[in-house]
């Protein structure tokens, strides 16, 4: 029963995020009735979940920053042409996730990593770095420095496409639904993307991984 | 602390991964940014061709289908427009043409194919002098008409006997017109066939013109009997008609049987 629900969340929107999405289009509406102020409460509503996606993909904080403003000022612009088809932030998304995939094929030979600092509020990764460190006796900062390089360099040697599905799924929690609208492909593809990127990543990961 | 987590999957790392965030003051400065681009991009006006690169990003998706389609057009009209190079038409269509001469000679009008081919056509009865088989010269109002202009070679073609075919009256109504534009360049072009005649010699048939062999020789022998200042306009036409009465086949035969050539020699009898 358990897998059957979880099975349901990854391939289908939650109702919570049906009900983001409503009020998402009230906004719009809002705005492209001329109300421009009512654009910043999409900002702030997004931008973190934004700015994480870019941040991941490309691993470089300050092209981050600068794909998530533009990626913002690109859907203000074409707010006009939003017709409520998908959801406005599958809509956001699919402008942010396109300008970083350009990015990232215009600069593929220059890779600079800048990274953030890891969140120590977030009880899971805490627990999972005790348990690393606990294990290896090594220091807890160190370690997390080294294994958030080793996963930034695992995430490069992904695809780009791979590393847009593993970062959608995994690290920002869309479902396949979602992913494929996102990425403009069929939820077979997401699947079979998942699958290839996980396998490659658990081979250059093997190191930190306990079972 | 000793952490209660034993296993780590790559789930689990990948949740490290998801706790790599900005700080708070760095959504004041992104925030300020924001606003500076946005402020930017309502102010700039956006550059005129932003809409053809989204026309293109869509038409990018179908680049297979639509640049296979091109080829296909493209190939259809060149194969449909081909002309060999060395064969071009004289002259332009008889619309275009009718339209160039209304341009360059004002009010002048020039027959069209259909005044041309279906004006009536009356036959001169031949000259009893000439051969029965002598072509008959016809003329006809088309004629006549275009010989107070000029009189025009091609309109020849639509006099004859039978119903001129669709191509003959199309040639002579394009030359007609041509001729009419530009006299000079179709003199240039075809001589003096196609220029102006105002009054039309009638035409022979060859083989009625040509004399036989026995008729050049029986020149010759009347040349030697008349006096040598004579000419054409002082001779009187009886007395040579009389002398060339007299000058038999036997007698031209003989002639021509006294020059005989055998091998090495010739005999000439006298």
């Amino acid at each position: 029963m358990d897998a059957v629900k979880i099975l349901g969340k990854t391939l289908v929107a939650s109702p919570d995020r049906q009900h983001e999405a409503d009020s998402d289009v009230a906004i719009v509406r809002q705005v492209q009735a001329g109300d421009v102020a009512a654009f910043d409460q999409l900002v702030l509503k997004y931008r973190g979940r934004v700015y994480g996606v870019v941040y991941h993909l490309t691993s470089n904080r300050e092209d981050a920053a600068d794909l998530t403003q533009d990626a913002f000022i690109k859907a203000f612009q074409s707010i006009n042409r939003f017709q409520g088809q998908s959801s406005f932030f599958t809509w956001l998304y699919r402008i942010a996730v396109n300008s970083t995939l350009t990015h990232l094929r215009k600069h593929r030979l220059r890779t600079f990593f800048s990274f953030e600092k890891v969140n120590e509020d977030d009880a899971v990764s805490r627990e999972v770095l005790a348990a690393l460190t606990d294990a290896t006796g090594a220091d807890r900062e160190t370690f997390a420095r080294e294994l958030q390089e080793k996963l930034n360099e695992a995430m490069h040697k992904l695809s780009i496409k791979h590393r847009t599905v593993i970062t959608l799924f995994e690290i920002d929690g869309l479902s396949h639904q979602e992913i494929a609208e996102v990425m403009e492909c069929s939820v077979g593809t997401v699947r079979s993307r998942l699958h290839y990127a996980k396998q490659l990543l658990q081979s250059e990961l093997q190191p930190y991984i306990r079972r | 602390m000793k952490s209660r987590k034993t296993t780590v999957s790559l789930e689990d790392l990948l949740r490290i991964k998801r706790a790599e965030q900005p700080p708070a003051e760095f959504w004041n400065e992104f925030e300020r940014d924001l606003r500076a681009k946005q402020l930017a991009a309502i102010v700039e006006p956006r550059p005129w061709w932003a809409p053809f690169i989204r026309v293109g990003a869509r038409v990018a998706h179908y680049q297979l289908p639509v640049s296979a389609a091109a080829i296909l057009v493209l190939s259809f009209v060149t194969v449909r427009e081909y002309q060999a190079p060395g064969v071009s038409p004289a002259f332009a269509p008889q619309s275009a043409l009718h339209e160039s001469v209304a341009v360059t000679n004002g009010q002048q009008s020039t027959p069209s194919v259909l005044e041309v081919s279906t004006a009536p056509v009356a036959y001169r009865s031949a000259d009893l002098d000439l051969a029965a088989a002598d072509v008959v010269e016809p003329l006809t109002e088309e004629s006549s008409v275009a010989g107070a202009a000029s009189t025009v070679e091609p309109a020849r073609i639509l006099a004859l006997d039978r119903e001129p075919s669709p191509s003959e009256r199309y040639i002579a109504a394009n030359l007609a017109a041509a001729q009419a534009a530009d006299p000079r360049l179709m003199d240039d072009v075809f001589g003096a066939s196609m220029r102006s005649a105002p009054v039309r010699q009638p035409v022979r048939d060859p083989l009625a013109q040509s004399n036989g062999p026995g008729e050049s020789r029986r020149s010759r022998l009347l040349a030697t009997a008349l006096p040598v200042n004579a000419t054409a306009n002082d001779l009187p036409v009886g007395t040579s008609d009389r002398v060339a009465r007299h000058l038999t086949e036997e007698r031209l035969y003989d002639t021509i049987t006294r020059v005989g050539l055998k091998g090495d020699r010739v005999a000439i009898k006298f």
